[in-house]
């Protein structure tokens, strides 16, 4: 209150209006002062959006492109016969292959020191996967082969510029002088970078395999979760908006359920996961790390937040519409179901797509649930599967990337972000969509 | 209608408070305002009446600028005060305002305390050197407002707990402590029960000895009680205006008669 | 998956059942539906609902029973000396159900035969040796009384199911028959229908209620469990955290106030944060702003509200953390260790919190009625005169609840703390220093591998409960204060 203090002054008396007095501009001055911290805030939070958003495309982006090294490489018939009867049948692959690259790169003048071992540091052990190619594909035999295969992380980040020189450390992942050999690698355009389909399409790696690691298994974990969340909390929630909005009588009973959904969209998730844990897992017995335990932890928590929204979309009816159906004849539950229902739908329906992206980022009740400590390695076989047997889920993927030693894994949950906002923004935009589309002003 | 005396003479003259010439105003593509001329003079009453939404609080709230704060407002014309043009770009509304008091229709006391609410005004254009003089500026304010007897016993009590009639006349005191020059009153008493609006229409007359008064009302018989001079408004038109007794009993304009009849309204 | 075949089929009952009631119904009246007393459908929706609700009801009731039955009966079986010192009937159970599982996977695999599975004169070394050539953890903690019990809890569970199917086949079909008799042109089916209705409309709300009950119990019953082995005292006084999971109990310290502080410091630090950037923006927004400016700069900020808040924790730990490390670390002031800090998780979450307390305080200041505001104004007070000394004093209280509400979110938050804040417990006053909080906490006691009858687990229900209880005052608190607040101006 410093400028409504007791100071005497020039007050407005009788001076004219076409001067300001010096009192006036002092508070002009205090006001354009206090506008200014409001566009300050507006523009601190802004400029908190724009680093959040930049350093979540900056951090993210490497995770969706890989180096690979491409080779071209002819196997004859007679190579695969003298592999296969050795003892190291894979290693045998693997040499005839270094020498192949050995080929390429004297053949455009670079001398280099090439070892199986730096190979193997920079590529992992090759052989399987050549055999394994061979063995699918024999018709290839003796034919030429263009292979791409993916280069380790810490090449990826050696070229990125995450890593330097001076920075790695000798390692049994890679040595300082494997650099000399990307080095020459990059400048014959044998190594280059590629989009990295394993990362969206793929599932998750153990821990020292960063480069391996891809969001897919997560991506059908959440998918079936979210099954779960619209197959109840669509028609729970509404059967609940239903009661409360139409039916309901004035009495303990529904301020109770009342006070209850009020206080229900209040409680941290986290005691939703000690929710889950005690009656699903503790006492139901149903399975660990399941999409379908998830999916009714989340169920739980989304449905104060749909039933809030309902309401609100079925208070936004006119009650002229229900006078209307109940003035022909209509049971009060016919005017519900025949006229109110439809017409609240397109507003229930974006309040539910906006509940489910909200259940689609929630982390905390999924740890207690045990979908962090679960590597996802496989996809489920099968619909059921889907549901019951363990899977992780996109928040719970990200943050176990996130809890890793491995700093590779940390641009890997930055992916995984994107991955997990560019879901809830598509939900968002069709929420937005519907809302605008069938948005009816009575 | 009556023969608009000319802007150069009225300004010499010092009994005129505002002198009001081809006064426009529009909402948006509405034009609520067309044409007005008027003088309103120093310590007078001056009511204006006519029929809902005929643009009488509009052109009320033209006189202390309050239609800045609505953006979708604009007001053309020339309203001079003490014959200085109050929409001249040098002029800050919050030097006016202090001259020109304003009271509203709903009693619209402050959340706060009657004493904080009577003060208000006085501190923030610095009116008091001391606490002292606060006080004494504050009780002045409230024997004006012809209040003081009820509140003097509890001037820390909030001043939304006063009673209706209370609430208004303390938003009087509230207006009058900042010694404005004109005091506005938008129909001040639509909210009041009969008893609460003698009151207020007293308390009218008494400050009539210091102030221009402008009152807005919906109430023929209140504009001939409080009133010397009487606007008559219809349609955004300025229809008739003139001695209060004249317009009553002897209106020029048919529109005049027709209203005060109770043919249109 | 027998339960879902048997949801099949008894939805498949009421739809036939529905097929038939309509029929009927339109039979009795000799086709003409005007004398029938309901729609047809509704004639129909009675067969329906009365041959599914109560099988379904069944189904539930059965599978929340059944577990605990077969559980306590399999548990008194197991004698008092298979209990080892170290461990606990729970584990044993846990155990039995481990190789319960087992049998079922070697016998779905064909590896042994079902009389084979429940042969209890079954010698242990041939049935673990098969359960480790189907490819089953088998542990050396079975023992003879476990693989009986297992054998014992197998059969219960097979007859258990096959009841439970026979039952709600029958009472579906009988429901189904019951429906049908009434199926006739003056039964008022409609009435019936709706009535049924109503109770399902009326059960889905209560589901509110019983997730309350639901959260109360799961706090309690295990947090009763956890005073018994842990002195309430201690808990609620102590002022070291240090669980140990080496030993079992005795050697722990819980304390729970270095987590509270550690709470509350980071909840302070991001109401710092979160309250002045929120109400100037709302004040701002609400007061000053252009439409075109409040159309842009609203939504916006709302994004920060709708973005999860994993990606708030991943920010906080990889690049405010490191941030204010260059800032304050070693490199520069000195007064920061690590990245994770109260100052990290606190500012974080004061970003989170902005779209909070900016879009509930601006409804609140928009509540404020414009005639407040006009009387200001006609005094010849400015904004931000009228603002400060008019408007904010008005919208006073609904604003302590908007900051209450977020506090109670800053409280409740976890992934910004499990990431951004650190592990160590401190009581500590330089917010630069890692701690951690309730929450944060909560999650590491549980996401072990720690035994559930641990006090080292079961303490985290009883920081759940802790924590529920602040958040459940702080909002029944602030919901009360906004509620009035609104009535006030309506």
């Amino acid at each position: 209150m410093t400028d409504a203090s007791l100071n005497p002054s020039e007050a407005p008396r009788k001076g004219s209006l076409h001067t300001q007095n010096a009192r006036t501009v002092r508070r002009n001055r205090a006001e354009a002062r206090f506008k200014g911290y409001g566009i300050a805030a507006i523009l601190v939070g802004l400029f908190f959006l724009v680093v959040l958003a930049v350093s979540i495309v900056r951090s993210g982006a490497p995770a969706f492109t890989r180096t690979v090294v491409d080779v071209e490489f002819t196997l004859s018939a007679a190579q695969l016969q003298e592999a296969e009867s050795q003892l190291f049948k894979t290693k045998a692959y693997q040499t005839a292959f270094i020498n192949a690259l050995k080929g390429q790169l004297d053949e455009r003048g670079m001398q280099v020191e090439v070892d199986n071992a730096a190979i193997e540091r920079l590529m992992g052990k090759i052989g399987g996967d050549l055999r394994s190619f061979y063995a699918d594909n024999p018709d290839q035999v003796g034919k030429a082969v263009s292979f791409q295969l993916a280069a380790s992380s810490r090449v990826d980040r050696y070229l990125n510029g995450d890593l330097t020189r001076d920075s790695i450390e000798d390692s049994r992942f890679l040595m300082k002088t494997d650099l000399d050999l990307v080095d020459a690698l990059e400048e014959a355009g044998i190594i280059r970078n590629a989009f990295n389909w394993t990362f969206i399409t793929g599932t998750d790696a153990g821990v020292d395999n960063p480069g391996g690691a891809g969001l897919g298994a997560s991506v059908i974990g959440s998918f079936f979760m979210m099954l779960v969340v619209l197959a109840l909390s669509l028609p729970i929630g509404v059967a609940a908006s239903i009661y409360l909005e139409e039916f309901a009588p004035q009495n303990k009973f529904t301020d109770l359920i009342e006070v209850n959904i009020s206080n229900l969209a209040a409680v941290p998730s986290i005691v939703f996961g000690i929710l889950g844990l005690a009656v699903f897992i503790q006492f139901m017995h149903l399975p660990q790390s399941a999409p379908l335990v998830g999916g009714l932890v989340l169920t739980l928590m989304t449905l104060p937040t749909i039933i809030i929204s309902t309401r609100a979309s079925l208070k936004a009816v006119p009650p002229s519409i229900r006078d209307a159906a109940l003035g022909v004849g209509a049971s009060k539950m016919q005017a519900v179901f025949h006229h109110v229902l439809p017409l609240a739908m397109p507003g229930i329906l974006t309040g539910t797509i906006i509940g489910l992206a909200q259940a689609l980022g929630e982390t905390a009740p999924l740890l207690l649930i045990g979908m962090v400590g679960f590597v996802a390695r496989g996809y489920p076989d099968g619909i059921m599967a889907g549901f019951t047997e363990a899977n992780s889920a996109m928040p719970a993927q990200i943050y176990t990337w996130a809890a890793r030693a491995d700093a590779s894994f940390y641009e890997k949950a930055w992916g995984g972000i994107i991955i997990l906002l560019a879901f809830l923004l598509t939900m968002n935009i069709i929420a937005i969509i519907l809302r605008r589309r069938f948005e009816r002003r009575w | 209608m009556y023969d608009a005396p000319n802007l150069e003479r009225t300004v010499a003259q010092d009994d005129i408070k505002f002198a009001a010439r081809k006064v426009q105003v529009y909402y948006g593509d509405t034009h609520a305002i067309k044409d007005v001329d008027v003088d309103i003079e120093d310590k007078t009453v001056t009511a204006f009446i006519g029929p809902s939404g005929c643009g009488k609080s509009t052109f009320l709230r033209c006189l202390n600028r309050m239609n800045d704060t609505i953006d979708v407002c604009r007001v053309e014309g020339d309203i001079h005060l003490d014959g200085e043009d109050i929409y001249d770009k040098r002029v800050d509304p919050v030097q006016l305002r202090a001259k020109v008091g304003m009271v509203f229709q709903k009693p619209n006391p402050f959340p706060k305390s009657i004493y904080d609410n009577v003060a208000y005004g006085p501190k923030i254009h610095g009116m008091a050197k001391n606490k002292a003089q606060l006080d004494e500026i504050v009780e002045k304010a409230l024997r004006r407002g012809a209040i003081w007897d009820e509140v003097k016993d509890r001037l820390d009590a909030p001043g939304t707990g006063l009673s209706g009639g209370q609430q208004q006349r303390l938003c009087i005191a509230r207006a009058v402590a900042t010694e404005p020059e004109v005091l506005l009153m938008d129909e001040p008493c639509s909210a009041l029960d009969p008893i609460a609006t003698a009151q207020v229409e007293e308390l009218i007359d008494e400050l009539r000895q210091d102030y221009s008064v402008v009152i807005v009302t919906h109430s023929m018989q209140q504009a001939a009680r409080v009133s010397q001079k009487t606007a008559f408004f219809h349609l955004g038109n300025l229809v008739e205006f003139g001695e209060t007794g004249q317009i009553f009993q002897n209106p020029q304009d048919e529109r005049t008669q027709n209203y005060i009849t109770g043919r249109i309204g | 998956m027998p339960l879902f075949w048997l949801i099949m089929i008894v939805l498949a009952i009421a739809a036939g059942g529905f097929a038939l009631g309509r029929q009927r119904s339109l039979a009795s009246a000799g086709g003409d539906n005007r004398k029938l007393h309901s729609l047809p459908s509704y004639y129909g929706w009675n067969v329906a609902l009365k041959a599914a609700v109560p099988a379904f009801l069944l189904i539930i009731v059965w599978l929340l029973a059944q577990p605990l039955y077969v559980g306590s009966t399999v548990s008194s079986m197991i004698p008092d000396r298979a209990v080892a010192d170290n461990s606990s009937r729970g584990l044993v159970m846990a155990e039995v159900r481990r190789t319960a599982e087992g049998l079922d996977n070697a016998v779905a695999e064909g590896i042994m035969t079902e009389n084979f599975a429940r042969d209890l004169r079954a010698d242990i070394t041939d049935v673990t040796q098969r359960l480790k050539d189907a490819g089953q953890i088998v542990t050396s903690e079975v023992t003879q009384p476990i693989l009986n019990a297992a054998q014992r809890f197998r059969v219960m569970n097979a007859a258990g199911n096959l009841y439970m199917t026979i039952a709600a086949l029958v009472l579906a079909v009988l429901g189904a028959l019951w429906g049908l008799k009434e199926a006739h042109f003056d039964f008022r089916a409609r009435n019936v229908v709706e009535h049924s209705i109503r109770a399902i409309l009326v059960g889905a709300a209560s589901i509110a209620i019983l997730t309350t009950i639901g959260i109360i119990l799961s706090l309690v019953f295990n947090t009763i469990e956890f005073f018994r082995l842990y002195p309430a005292w201690d808990f609620f006084t102590g002022t070291s955290w240090a669980p140990s999971f080496s030993g079992r109990g005795g050697s722990s310290d819980l304390g729970v106030l270095p987590l509270l502080w550690g709470t509350f410091y980071i909840s302070i630090v991001a109401l710092a944060v979160a309250v002045p950037i929120g109400l100037f923006s709302a004040i701002y927004l609400s007061e000053y702003a252009s439409p075109r400016v409040r159309a842009f700069a609203k939504p916006m900020l709302e994004v920060l509200a709708g973005i999860p808040t994993i990606v708030y924790g991943l920010f906080a730990l990889l690049t405010v953390g490191p941030l204010l490390l260059t800032i304050f670390g070693r490199d520069g002031l000195d007064w920061m260790q690590a990245g994770t800090a109260v100052m990290t998780a606190g500012l974080v979450m004061g970003i989170m919190l902005i779209p909070f307390v900016s879009s509930l305080s601006d409804d609140i200041i928009n509540a404020v009625p414009q005639a407040m505001r006009d009387g200001s104004y006609g005094l010849g007070a400015t904004r931000s005169e009228t603002i400060r000394q008019v408007v904010m004093p008005a919208a006073l209280p609904g604003i302590v609840g908007a900051i209450l509400l977020a506090a109670s979110r800053a409280i409740g938050e976890t992934m910004i703390v499990v990431l951004g804040a650190g592990a160590a417990a401190k009581l500590s006053l330089n917010p630069f220093e890692a701690m951690t909080t309730v929450t944060a906490k909560i999650v590491s006691q549980l996401t072990g591998d720690a035994d559930f009858a641990s006090p080292e687990a079961l303490v985290a229900f009883a920081l759940g409960m802790t924590l529920f209880v602040i958040t459940l005052g702080l909002n029944v608190l602030a919901l009360y204060i906004v509620r009035k607040y609104r009535e006030q101006y309506e």
